[in-house]
């Protein structure tokens, strides 16, 4: 049987479903799986994806509830196994909640969170860029991406600004543990980049092993042309195949394919 | 002057009641919990009751048809509570006068927002110290970017 990856959903989940046709398109075998599936079903996956959304209406705060929901549990135990897992957006928040990432000294409690956004604290959504930030076999997911791959995306969130203490931060540095950082572009990595007023110009955090990735805006939602946010899809304006083309961000699937497979 | 505002749900909260399930189910035994948004204000004498006045009248942080607005008389946790802020959340950008939903608060020199939770050991009782901590490790705060007040 091929590797499968599960597409896990709770209540307030709102992009599944693109985020599983990236899955696909980057020939990965992935299943939707809702928050009251059998648990030992959940365990049979070879990766888990938690997409974006509005998990549990992010009552307490975003991410919270989710995070001690019995769906993760198959998560904990598969990222402990080493499964690759991939967080976006209110996933993203979600595995910083459950202490998935960043996880230093094999803490599971949050030691980090993606909060309410700098400087107004309002929802902002909007086209960007992410930078590979650190040597693409340090995450397994980025594994096959080059040096310094950037990756298009859309940043739509109210809480995306990573914060932490002062001191959690400075290890996320030295433990090369910032994933991705906001760029532009050409890959300039500047505080202009940054739509949130993120710690660090983080984008996405891993773990210590390398098989989570909790990464806030959406390469899901810019996998092909048509969602595109500049020239690519102006060129392709009028071309259904080129509008259909892939654009960058299917790259991440690509890489959690590989990842699954390996 | 220091006035405290307390704007809570009159009709069934719905957060509180997911943060309960979820609290008993990681095993802390609450009995019952409620939540409120608390407004914490260091304002002029003169301004102190229109301050109650914008808050009312603002169509944002309190509806009449669903909410409750009480002056409290303590400007601290009570038995059972602890007070959520975000660390850092208390800085004031530019130094221009303190809004709310876009409505100036005259007088008003500082402003502090919390989350409030008041547990519940029984129906009636306050949660003692050692429950409330335990609720605002588990789940209430995330010590990594909020602050817990009890």
């Amino acid at each position: 049987m091929s590797a499968r990856a599960g597409i896990l959903i709770f209540p307030g989940t709102n992009s599944e479903e693109e985020t599983l046709r990236a899955c696909h398109a980057a020939g990965l075998a992935a299943e939707l799986v809702h928050w009251n599936a059998d648990l030992d079903a959940v365990r049979a996956f070879d990766a888990y994806v938690l997409p974006g959304g509005f998990a549990y209406e992010d009552r307490v705060r975003a991410g919270a509830i989710a995070a001690h929901d019995r769906l993760m549990t198959a998560v904990r135990e598969g990222a402990a196994a080493g499964k690759p897992v991939l967080g976006i957006c209110n996933g993203a928040q979600i595995l910083l909640e459950s202490g998935l990432a960043p996880g230093l000294d094999g803490s599971t409690r949050a030691q980090a969170g993606f909060t309410r956004n700098a400087p107004l604290g309002k929802y902002r959504s909007t086209h960007v860029h992410v930078k590979l930030a650190v040597a693409p076999g340090r995450c397994a997911i980025t594994a096959q991406l080059p040096a310094g791959a950037v990756l298009p995306a859309w940043a739509s969130h109210g809480e995306g600004r990573l914060a932490a203490q002062p001191r959690i931060l400075e290890r996320l540095e030295r433990e090369e543990r910032v994933a991705f950082v906001y760029c532009d572009a050409a890959g300039n990595v500047s505080g202009a980049a940054v739509p949130n007023g993120s710690a660090l110009g983080a984008a996405a955090l891993t773990n210590a092993r390398g098989n989570v990735l909790a990464l806030m805006p959406h390469p899901e939602r810019d996998a092909w042309n048509f969602m595109h946010h500049d020239a690519a899809r102006e060129r392709a304006r009028g071309d259904a195949a080129a509008m259909l083309a892939s654009s960058g961000g299917i790259a991440l699937f690509a890489g959690l394919a590989a990842a699954v497979r390996r | 002057m220091i006035r405290c505002i307390e704007v809570s749900l009159a009709i069934p909260d719905n957060e509180a009641r997911t943060a309960l399930a979820t609290l008993r189910r990681l095993g802390v035994a609450v009995a019952a919990l409620e939540r409120a948004d608390l407004y914490r204000c260091d304002v002029a004498d003169a301004d102190a009751e229109r301050l109650v006045d914008t808050l009312r009248d603002c169509e944002t942080v309190y509806n009449p048809s669903k909410h409750l607005m009480r002056v409290r008389e303590d400007d601290r946790p009570g038995p059972g509570e602890v007070w959520i802020d975000e660390i850092g959340s208390g800085a004031r950008p530019g130094g221009g006068p303190l809004t709310i939903a876009g409505r100036t608060l005259a007088g008003v020199r500082s402003l502090e927002r919390f989350t409030a939770w008041r547990l519940f050991s029984t129906r009636e009782e306050p949660a003692g110290a050692e429950l409330v901590t335990a609720a605002t490790e588990t789940l209430l705060c995330n010590s990594a970017f909020q602050k817990a007040i009890l």
